[in-house]
């Protein structure tokens, strides 16, 4: 007997003993309804029902802040600089749905970092203004561009309205500040464009490659290891610490730091701070379709999904009772503000550990700019 | 005595050399491949340049990353010593080099601690004593009055007994509640490779985590028997190819599979490393004709200097003693090893559990009576934060670290605690060390950590942050 043929019987057992160790997979479960969850569903639930509704509803509201921008640097009057305000803040709002998504094109273009870096740096602002000559996210830049700055520029620190028009008219710099605030906005439009161009299955289709067989495992740089690994960086540095712990205190040795919340000039952080957890929990259950939930459901871990849902809903209602200008809240009662940073904490721990283990999802991201 | 006899004489009897020289050949292709496929990974830069701290090994905390250009160089060294130790070219020197390179970049952060790397650490460190390169080497070639043909049986048998202590180790080591019957953690990882082509469906039944679980631990405990013996070394070596592909196929373990998929050639028996160099050499000869073979010589015994005998001889004993006990020191802990790690590394319990944490570490300064939360990621790159949540030693490390870097800013008075929520198999998250120990005032050492919370009664959660 020959070495060729021991090898040929021995590839035959081999294979005859893989092949019945998973058939005799199949038996014991042969009378039930095969167990499955389609993750490719679940994909597809959040591009089409979720990320990409998130990113057109914000080109919407950007659009509209833009033709506001246009008429109120053409008229600039209370009526007009109150509409592009009220603009802005619905812009705002929506990017509380659409900022959890920071990965393929929205990191190609740091949307996050260029159109939410706060607290704003009202000196590079003023300065950018006085000697013209800036690029709008330039890294030298990012702290002087994007929403926190149209909120410094349209709201002003502790201002009247018509100090604010002055500024855009007959101060010295008006014009100059006007072209700022029209190059901002325009900034923040193309950004948001690039983001919609790049996932339109008409333009870039990163919406194809985001739900293509090859990134539907679990491993590193598949599709749901992006998504997972971007919502939960975005929970941890930007939600929990940008908007309640930094302004709070949490990170910056115990003192509090109110101008550091996200609509400080505005005044309505603790609202935008509702909205994205708010957004967070839609996301979690995929809206109305299927979502993380239901994976977690999947992998018979009910009890984690629901302690998940109940904890964002008790986050939510924490966040409820925090009155705007959040500043405020912190200056005058920081406790309550703390309270939330603990009710956002425990659930991200359900999040971070519990979930990713039971979903078998490693967490890869690697540091980040933040806003 | 008469067992005893037996042995040595069976060690000492000789055989040919060829198993040994293709496993030299194999080991130094195999390292050469993962230490250019490291590189490439970028890794050089994100595990040993980038970090501005590393997580040294007890009693190594005097081994430090050499800075980018040192670091690269390391490397550099590396991969060229496992190319001479493939060529066999100045093999001593190469193979001396290698463990040292190797073994020093295993030290320089537990982070990266795994049992693979290990493994090949005590491989090259064995392969110093071997005579690898007395055939089919540039060493010979160059040199022909230093081949020989056989060599003593215990130069061989070193490296089957470190793969068989490996094997029934990581063997033993599934022999768990967990393992044998929750199918933990396959439980969990299969599925996530639901989407696979042909088997993929198949990983989502509950019952293959089953079958996996127990076939996995089967093929651990007895592959090695079934590869020392003539009649069931095919099976045995198919068996050996089908695991380790499947493994390297569901998981994420780089080249571990392949390293064991051509080491544990060197059960297979003379004739056929004999034929494997026979293949090479005429596969050589096609690609350069003319070159002269010097390699047909009468045969010749390889005899270790007798000078050298008896030190080999006590370093294998010793080597091998450690390494029989070595695994078993967790035994010496109370409390559940998968849990508390007392132990856990150095013990081939190879890809046994789920687990996974996040380490909310509070400062508080006891002067102004302010607290504050840590953000790990400004010290810490996402895999060693990652690793460090769900192992006690790293966290004690790494709280000491912070105490150091607050004392560098003038704060001295500093309390540090941690909340670690971690999750093991599938459990719910619960806190690994006591939310109330300052770490600032404990010692790391081999002594049991009282401050790690026992598993079953560690308490869910815990509200540490107190309102300022």
């Amino acid at each position: 007997m020959n070495i060729k043929y021991l090898q040929y019987i021995a590839i035959c057992i081999g294979l005859t003993v893989v092949v019945f160790s998973c058939s005799s997979g199949d038996d014991d479960t042969g009378g039930q309804t095969p167990p499955e969850f389609d993750r490719a569903a679940m994909l597809a639930n959040y591009a089409d029902n979720l990320i990409l509704p998130a990113y057109s509803d914000l080109q919407v509201e950007v659009d509209q802040m833009a033709a506001d921008a246009t008429a109120f640097e053409s008229e600039p009057t209370a009526a007009n600089l109150e509409t592009l305000q009220n603009a802005l803040k619905s812009v705002r709002l929506s990017w509380q749905d659409a900022n959890f998504y920071q990965f393929g094109p929205a990191e190609t273009v740091t949307l996050r970092a260029s159109l939410n870096t706060y607290p704003t740096d009202t000196d590079k602002i003023e300065s950018n203004i006085e000697n013209g000559g800036y690029t709008l996210g330039s890294i030298d830049n990012i702290a002087a561009g994007g929403l926190p700055a149209l909120d410094y520029l349209i709201h002003g620190a502790e201002v009247t309205t018509e100090q604010i028009i002055a500024a855009f008219t007959t101060d010295p710099g008006a014009s100059e500040r006007m072209t700022y605030l029209v190059d901002n906005v325009a900034f923040v439009k193309s950004r948001v464009d690039d983001v919609v161009n790049s996932w339109d299955p008409a333009g870039d289709d990163y919406r194809g490659t985001f739900l293509s067989e090859g990134n539907g495992g679990t491993g590193v740089g598949s599709s749901i290891s992006l998504l997972v690994n971007a919502m939960i960086l975005h929970y941890e540095r930007f939600m929990r610490d940008g908007k309640i712990g930094i302004p709070a205190g949490v990170r910056s040795a115990g003192v509090p730091r109110p101008t550091a919340t996200e609509a400080f000039y505005g005044g309505y952080s603790a609202e935008l701070a509702v909205a994205n957890i708010t957004g967070y929990k839609r996301l979690v259950i995929g809206g109305s379709g299927s979502g993380l939930d239901d994976y977690l459901e999947f992998m018979e871990s009910d009890e984690l999904s629901n302690d998940i849902q109940d904890g964002l809903d008790q986050s939510i209602n924490d966040a409820g009772q925090l009155t705007d200008p959040l500043s405020e809240n912190i200056e005058n009662d920081n406790d309550g503000v703390i309270a939330v940073f603990t009710s956002l904490q425990e659930v991200l721990v359900l999040i971070k550990v519990d979930m990713t283990s039971v979903l078998g999802i490693t967490i890869t991201f690697q540091d980040n700019d933040g806003d | 005595m008469r067992v005893a006899k037996n042995i040595t004489g069976h060690l000492n009897k000789t055989t040919s050399i060829a198993p040994l020289v293709v496993f030299r050949v194999l080991f130094g292709f195999i390292m050469l491949v993962s230490i250019v496929r490291f590189a490439a990974k970028g890794w050089i830069k994100s595990l040993y340049i980038d970090p501005q701290y590393y997580f040294t090994f007890y009693g190594f905390e005097w081994v430090k990353p050499l800075g980018p250009t040192g670091m690269y160089v390391v490397f550099a060294l590396m991969g060229v010593a496992a190319l001479m130790i493939m060529l066999g070219y100045k093999y001593r020197v190469a193979i001396v080099l290698f463990f040292l390179s190797f073994t020093y970049v295993e030290l320089i952060d537990k982070t990266n601690y795994l049992n693979h790397y290990y493994f090949v650490s005590i491989i090259s460190f064995l392969m110093i004593f071997l005579p690898a390169h007395r055939s089919f080497s540039l060493d010979v070639w160059l040199n022909p009055g230093m081949a020989v043909s056989r060599v003593p049986g215990w130069t061989i048998a070193v490296i089957r007994l470190q793969l068989a202590i490996v094997y029934l180790y990581a063997g033993a080591a599934k022999l768990n509640p967990d393992w044998l019957l929750e199918a933990m953690p396959l439980k969990i990882w299969l599925p996530a490779n639901a989407h696979l082509p042909l088997i993929g469906p198949l990983l989502q039944y509950s019952a293959t985590a089953y079958v996996f679980s127990w076939f996995g631990a089967l093929y651990d405990l007895t592959v090695v028997f079934f590869l020392s013996y003539n009649r069931t070394r095919p099976f045995a070596y198919l068996a050996v190819v089908v695991f380790h592909l499947c493994t390297a196929l569901l998981f994420q373990i780089g080249m571990f599979p392949y390293i064991m998929i051509l080491a544990t050639l060197i059960f297979f028996p003379a004739r056929f490393h004999e034929k494997f160099i026979a293949a090479l050499t005429g596969w050589w000869h096609k690609m350069v004709p003319g070159t002269p073979n010097n390699q047909v010589r009468p045969a010749r015994d390889f005899n270790l200097n007798p000078k050298y005998a008896i030190l080999v001889g006590a370093i294998l004993v010793l080597h091998f003693t450690i390494q029989l006990l070595l695994p078993l020191r967790s035994k010496l802990y109370p409390g559940d090893l998968f849990w508390t790690e007392q132990g856990y590394r150095f013990s081939w319990r190879v890809m046994l559990m789920e687990k996974a944490g996040y380490a909310i570490f509070h400062v508080k300064d006891r002067k102004t009576n302010r607290q504050w939360e840590v953000q790990n990621w400004k010290f810490l790159t996402s895999n060693q934060e990652k690793m460090m949540a769900t192992q006690p030693d790293m966290i004690l490390q790494f709280a000491h670290y912070l105490q150091q870097h607050y004392r560098d800013q003038g704060l001295n008075d500093l309390q540090i605690t941690v909340a670690s929520y971690v999750t093991l198999n599938g459990k719910r998250s619960r806190l690994l060390i006591d939310p109330a120990t300052d770490l600032t005032s404990i010692r790391d050492g081999f002594s049991h950590k009282d401050w790690v919370l026992p598993m079953n009664r560690s308490p869910k959660t815990a509200t540490l942050y107190h309102p300022l």
